[in-house]
């Protein structure tokens, strides 16, 4: 089955890299496609579901493990790293014509207005946001792991 | 006007990317171990449904961006744009994959703890059966070991009278110089011993009560009634009682009937429509204290009413069909009979007959007192010892 499946997606991974250029005339990150729309739908989607476990946790009273605390901020991050990408994505698709300055390691961009500022800050956002979130996700389960552990007789 | 390097953009990418794939490489580790440890519990494979997914989020992801700052830095390459719209769909997809994952959650949640409710139900059915079978058992137990030694007595009692009674007289017509007398004295006063034993033990006997005691049929089903009033009072059905007038006391078993009697309720209240009425009524009919249950529920057809007897045989959800053969048994410890008697749409009666007084066999306690030589002069049924 598993084999069955990745043959599949591997051959439409494959068609779809070496298709016909018409195929991907229209670029899927580009604001105004088709494809941004879905992308940026995809995000907030992301971000309902952190926010709906979130909710589930709570709503069972799950805070009161540390663990289940852990993923509740871990969680968190993400919905709010899926709103940071949302403007981010919308603030970059909607630069017209960045000016970079400079080669290699030392380019520099030109903070020509709010736009850009938001763009720069929301970029460096979008991985920083990522380290915690993980992080805490990880930490959540791995006290879950030690807790029910210890609870095995 | 201000510039900002792009250096903090790149860093952060390089190490939120590796950060993000390390941690939901490890996360992974954890949940495949939780996973494998315990395969039917539905939280750990959530979490590892929700770890996959991150796992192939954040390798979309650090290839996507990585392929844009490629593009960015060496200029555009037709091959990279494909491919980095490949992976900014997969990205895309991956998306809602944990979304779906995630907001599937809430319904396995549900689920598991419905499980959970059930299991624990069947727990607890299963112990008040277990408890339940242990009291019949002892029941029975007691019962059979009663009769038994009632048995007994009455069967040693009766030679006894006649060894006594017979060595009474042959004391009085021996002569008093006779060395046999001495031999006919101990007789009768061994006699006489032996079944001033059996009356001990027969008493012992009529008095052990741990089962069965002098209870009155009226209270036990009234408070019974009492118990089951907020289960009646929550679907709006009309209790009618009819209670005889006189106490109905007999030597019965008041927890076990209870049982009896609140499970015939529940079954006629689960029958019952909302605003229904059920009749409950104890009267006497010959020998017997009778009491009936009648309700005016939807009532079973004739090849329902056969099996309701049959063990395991339930027409309920999640049902033992175990509760009206613990009735039936409890009935028979008690030397009753019970009958139902059903009309589809008009309802259901219960009938149970318990025999009036029924307790231990009448005879014993009549069986004689005095021997069938009684007629034996009072001074030499006392014998010389």
């Amino acid at each position: 089955m598993t084999r069955w499946l990745t043959q599949i997606l591997s051959g439409v991974f494959v068609l779809l890299l070496f298709s016909p250029r018409y195929a991907l005339a229209q670029g899927w990150f580009e604001w105004g496609t088709q494809g941004s729309y879905v992308h940026q739908f995809a995000h907030l989607l992301f971000f309902a579901a952190m926010v709906f476990f979130i909710f589930a946790m709570r709503h069972e009273k799950l805070q009161r493990y540390r663990g289940f605390l852990y993923l509740i901020w871990g969680c968190a991050i993400l919905a709010w790293w899926n709103l940071d990408s949302v403007a981010g994505h919308t603030l970059e698709w909607g630069l017209t014509n960045p000016v970079i300055l400079g080669h290699g390691l030392s380019e520099r961009l030109l903070m020509e207005n709010t736009e850009t500022w938001l763009y720069y800050i929301t970029k460096i956002d979008h991985f920083a946001l990522l380290i915690p979130a993980f992080y805490l996700y990880y930490r959540g389960l791995k006290v879950l792991a030690q807790e029910s552990q210890s609870e095995t007789p | 006007m201000t510039t900002m390097p792009l250096f903090p953009i790149w860093f952060f990418q390089v190490l939120g990317s590796v950060a993000v794939l390390v941690f939901s490489l490890l996360s992974l580790r954890i949940t495949r171990r939780l996973t494998a440890r315990d395969p039917e519990n539905a939280l750990w494979l959530f979490l590892d449904w929700l770890t996959m997914g991150f796992v192939i989020f954040s390798i979309s992801h650090a290839v996507s961006h990585f392929l844009q700052e490629i593009i960015n830095y060496y200029g555009p390459s037709q091959s990279l744009w494909q491919l980095r719209r490949v992976f900014g769909g997969l990205d895309s997809i991956i998306y809602v994959v944990i979304a779906a994952t995630t907001l599937f959650f809430h319904r396995i949640q549900r689920l598991y703890r419905r499980m959970e409710a059930d299991h624990h139900h069947l727990e607890e059915t299963s112990h008040e059966i277990l408890a339940l079978n242990r009291e019949m058992e002892a029941l029975v137990m007691e019962r059979t070991m009663s009769e038994m030694a009632l048995g007994m007595a009455h069967g040693i009692r009766n030679p006894l009278h006649v060894i006594g009674g017979f060595s009474h007289r042959l004391l009085r017509k021996t002569d008093p110089d006779d060395p046999t007398r001495a031999w006919l004295s101990t007789i009768a006063e061994e006699a006489r011993r032996i079944e001033q034993m059996v009356s001990r033990f027969e008493s012992l006997a009529q008095r052990k009560e741990s089962f069965f005691n002098q209870e009155d049929l009226n209270s036990i089903v009234s408070t019974t009634l009492q118990l089951l009033r907020p289960e009646l009072n929550a679907k709006n059905i009309t209790l009618v009682t009819s209670f005889h007038p006189e106490p109905l006391v007999g030597r019965l078993n008041g927890h076990l009937l209870k049982v009896a009697i609140s499970h015939l309720i529940r079954n006629a209240v689960e029958a019952t429509r909302p605003r229904g009425k059920i009749t409950v009524r104890t009267l006497v009919e010959k020998d017997y204290a009778v009491l009936t249950i009648q309700d005016t529920g939807k009532g079973m057809p004739p090849d329902v009413v056969d099996k309701v007897f049959v063990p395991f045989y339930t027409t309920k959800i999640g049902g033992t069909g175990l509760g009206m053969v613990f009735v039936r048994q409890i009935v028979d410890e008690h030397r009753g009979v019970i009958t139902l008697d059903s009309k589809v749409g008009r309802g259901t009666t219960v009938t149970i007959r318990l025999p009036y007084r029924f307790a231990e066999k009448v005879e014993l306690e009549e069986a004689p007192q005095t021997p069938p030589a009684a007629e034996a002069p009072p001074e030499s049924s006392g014998g010389a010892v």
